[in-house]
């Protein structure tokens, strides 16, 4: 079957390219691996300064109805294997699409920080907790611990509190090469005074504010109170780690321990607390395997979470034809996402000649607002990310080849 | 009670009840909810062995992203219980590692 | 300005494993243009078969490199999942009994301990077969080691002696002055050396040339599928017959199976099997075709139906370096003192590995001690034909 436009993830970004696209006049396919469209939307729930509680799940649904009036044809549940030149877009059922134009909004991933104990059933990614709890409206568990202190951590953290669970602490994951920079006393304090601006959740935002006083940071965590500060119910502990997660066939308990400030703990002062879920985040990386493997150049960018494909101003690839938008391109909040997947929507539009280049100027300077207005931010200096993955599509532009044309 | 039923910010979901059969037993579960949210609203948490050592495993990243979580459907092998609906009367069972 | 002793380019297997030998009394720089093992070395299975080798020169060469292989963990101080598992050929058709039978009396005869098993036998020890095979033949000499363990444990070993490793960098030019090499230049510099070796496996031509060499090395693409995980399904590993028909039958072209496919079966430690192979000529384009990847696995299930149920969860694609003949070349050249070539091993670089490393340490030292081995793998065998 032919399109216009073939969008892989019905997150928010590749919905909104589609409705985009689709209102233009364009063909266009969407394939998704999950039975219901919203992909991270749906687990979402915040508050906003303006305009109150950001429901991921009521978006969603708004986002396919409209996907649905604009005539977009929808493969959820189908997974894409491959993307063959050019381009032919292979689903696990076998069936096979074919366009020109091929969207890969695949989205991100969180990043593991193992955790001796942490296979055992009850422990689980923080995001898997946000789903269950926002979405599904089950209780991930009754006492919930929650490792590693992140926006995403803090908001589902709070998340939990609202709905009704038992949240005994969130903690700092135990010091080895996954956690790496977020696992010492020190650096989560200058790390927290660097976001507390963009949050609008309470946990960030006290523990941020406290953190951004010179004094604090100057003299570090030396000086935050070793049994944690209660935010709403919640201990928050930054000097204390969990070492291990045990149970004999499902969570039943953690370990903790107090830590140094350099992030050494204090094997002699461990004490168990019992909990029936853990829940571990390490932050958010782009999944882009599948641009990959269709031959797209990557770049890494620390900045944006990790390896993102190499991608023009108007969301294209290495590959003619593959365009990317969300958070494969770099960690950013769904509003973003949403405005990057108008603008590959705008620009395939415009390329099928459906109309006018110029509203492509328009649509770059929604996504520079949705960036700038953010209320989330996932990563630190996100401007310098963006600002070096436009710097590394200019170089790569600039030699005119492709990086690989030598081997 | 692992349900959320009275959520100070989100109205109640819309629910029609279905029965399911996770290792021979039956189990309700709501239309609409993945496979492994419904198993842990009815308490379980293991959903299949490891191959090697056989220890337990369950949900962990709940987007299909990992495969911790895969079960048998219906006869088809590996089925990922956090992307996958429930259907009234499915029956799943755990992959114990030696009925691969 | 750098200076070395021998400059080694290419950080695979084989470049790890000279780097490792050179190293005993040279200071050595191994320079890799991406991470170590990640192209050809980090594409491959796992096998360490014997009893797929030509019988003659290939057998023997083998056979030296396996003898380093029993004690190579103790020697490098590392776990490379060396395993002593045992190797299967499946003979899949009646036809293919003839031409087996007497491949199995040849190697017998080179003192590989290889037994022809019936159907029953074959299936004793491995279930998942297809009861419609002829028979197989079996070899406890057969071995295993996981390929990135191997040239990481060869790259470790090597900066434990004192090598400086380079990755990320590409090499740009090799300066020769009055046919002798004096130097390697890389983009982040330039490192002054009377020996360099070229271990850029299919790579390799294109560094020759830039000392002035043409060198007939061609990539030969394969692709592996790599299934989830799984409970132990594949005692040791498992070839089939029509695996070494197109190995060493190269005349009966009129046969050869569409992309050159024949199996290569196998089951990492944590479970995963990889299911082998195609054997392309494409260049360096890597996007195989999805017909490729459906072939593989119709053949795979056919030889062994069980694998019909698991999922496949990614695929991985290497370039082989190949050489026309089934051997590397391992050699000075005359041309250019000082630059050595190790490279052509096309399927074989993980089971030579070990001996590559040591032939090359004779050449830089320009010592007699493995004349016979070395003698075949001269670059001029080619021209000689």
């Amino acid at each position: 079957m032919k399109y216009d436009l073939i969008v892989i993830g019905a997150g928010p970004a590749g919905m909104s390219a589609a409705i985009k696209a689709a209102s233009y006049g364009a063909k266009v396919a969407v394939i998704d691996e999950n039975p219901s469209a919203g992909g991270k939307l749906l687990g979402q729930l915040h508050k906003e300064p303006k305009s109150g509680w950001w429901h991921g799940r009521k978006i969603a649904r708004e986002m396919e109805t409209n996907l649905r009036q604009t005539g977009v044809t929808c493969f959820q549940g189908k997974e894409v294997w491959g993307i063959y030149p050019r381009w032919k877009v292979i689903m696990n059922n076998g069936e096979e699409l074919q366009s020109e134009n091929v969207l890969i909004a695949s989205g991100a991933t969180e990043k593991a920080i193992p955790v001796p104990g942490w296979t055992l059933p009850g422990a689980m990614a923080v995001g898997a907790a946000q789903t269950l709890t926002n979405y599904h409206r089950v209780k991930p568990g009754n006492k919930v611990a929650v490792i590693g202190v992140d926006p995403l951590s803090l908001s589902v953290a709070h998340q939990l509190k609202i709905a009704g669970v038992h949240v005994v602490g969130i903690f700092l994951p135990p010091n080895n090469e996954f956690s790496k920079d977020r696992s010492t006393p020190s650096q989560m304090i200058s790390y927290l005074s660097s976001m507390a601006h963009a949050a609008p959740n309470i946990f960030l935002k006290f523990a941020g504010n406290m953190a951004k006083y010179p004094f604090v940071q100057q003299v570090g965590a030396k000086f935050y109170p070793r049994f944690g500060i209660i935010i709403w119910g919640t201990p928050f502990y930054l000097r204390k780690t969990v070492l291990e997660i045990g149970g004999a066939e499902q969570v039943e308990h953690i370990k903790v321990a107090p830590v140094s400030q350099e992030g050494i703990p204090n094997e002699d002062r461990v004490k168990t607390v019992d909990v029936d879920c853990v829940c571990i985040s390490g932050g958010l990386y782009p999944l882009m395997e599948l641009a990959g493997a269709a031959g797209c150049e990557s770049v890494y960018i620390e900045e944006l979470g990790g390896h993102i494909p190499l991608h023009s101003p108007e969301m294209e690839t290495t590959q003619p034809g593959i365009f990317v938008a969300g958070n494969i391109t770099g960690i950013e909040s769904a509003k973003v996402a949403m405005e990057q997947g108008n603008l590959a929507g705008t620009v395939v539009a415009a390329k099928l000649g459906l109309f006018s280049y110029k509203l492509i100027e328009e649509a770059q300077k929604n996504v520079k607002e949705a960036r700038e207005n953010a209320v989330i931010t996932f990563q630190q200096n996100i401007a310098k990310g963006r600002e070096k993955s436009q710097q590394s599509w200019k170089e790569y532009d600039s030699k005119g080849v492709k990086l690989y044309a030598d081997s | 009670m692992m349900r959320i039923t009275d959520h100070p910010i989100l109205e109640d979901l819309e629910k029609r009840p279905v029965t399911i059969t996770f290792n021979g037993m039956d189990y309700q579960a709501y239309e609409g909810e993945s496979i492994a949210a419904a198993l842990l609203a009815n308490h379980i948490r293991v959903l299949r062995y490891s191959e090697k050592n056989r220890e337990p495993r369950g949900i962990y990243c709940g987007i299909g992203h990992c495969y911790e979580c895969r079960v048998t459907v219906d006869g088809k092998r590996s089925v990922r219980a956090c992307i996958t609906k429930v259907r009234d009367q499915m029956c799943i069972k755990s992959q114990d590692g030696d009925d691969s | 300005m750098q200076t070395a002793d021998a400059v080694v380019i290419g950080g695979g297997v084989i470049g790890t494993s000279i780097a490792y030998r050179l190293a005993e009394h040279r200071k050595v720089v191994l320079i890799e243009k991406g991470e170590i093992g990640a192209q050809t070395s980090g594409a491959c299975d796992k096998a360490i078969f014997l009893q797929s080798k030509k019988p003659g020169f290939p057998i023997k060469l083998a056979n030296a490199s396996r003898r380093i292989y029993e004690n190579l963990e103790d020697e490098l101080e590392a776990s490379i999942e060396f395993k002593k598992d045992g190797g299967m050929i499946v003979i899949e058709k009646e036809s293919h009994l003839p031409f087996m039978k007497d491949f199995i009396k040849k190697q017998n005869k080179a003192g590989i301990d290889v037994k022809l098993l019936d159907r029953k036998e074959s299936l004793a020890w491995q279930p998942s077969l297809s009861s419609h095979i002829a028979g197989s033949a079996y070899s406890k000499e057969d071995a295993e080691v996981n390929p990135l363990l191997l040239s990481q444990g060869f790259a470790e070993a090597s900066k434990r002696k004192g090598v400086e490793i380079q990755t990320h960098t590409e090499v740009t030019d090799i300066a020769v002055n009055h046919g002798k090499v004096i130097g390697v230049q890389t983009d982040k510099g330039y490192i002054a050396t009377e020996l360099v070796v070229n271990a850029a496996g299919p790579f390799a031509p294109k560094i020759a040339e830039m000392a002035g060499i043409g060198l007939t090395i061609m990539p030969r693409r394969g692709a592996i599928l790599i299934s989830e995980k799984v409970k132990p399904l594949i005692h040791g590993n498992i070839l089939c017959s029509q695996y070494i028909a197109a190995k060493h039958l190269e005349e009966s072209n009129s046969n050869d199976p569409p992309y050159g496919i024949g199996l290569s079966l196998g089951q990492t430690e944590s479970g995963n099997l990889l299911i082998g192979g195609s054997r392309e000529f494409k260049g360096f384009d890597k996007a195989v075709e999805p017909e490729v990847l459906s072939a593989i696995a119709a053949h795979a299930n056919r030889i062994a139906p069980a694998l019909k149920q698991i999922r496949i969860i990614r695929t991985m694609v290497g370039f082989r370096p190949f050489t026309g003949d089934g051997l590397p070349i391992i050699d000075e050249s005359r041309d250019v003192k000082g630059f050595i070539i190790a490279a052509g091993h096309e399927g074989d670089g993980i089971a030579l590995a070990p001996i590559t490393g040591v032939l090359v340490a004779s050449l830089a030292d320009n010592n007699s001690n493995y004349k016979d081995l070395l003698e075949p793998l001269r670059m001029n065998r080619m021209q000689a034909v």
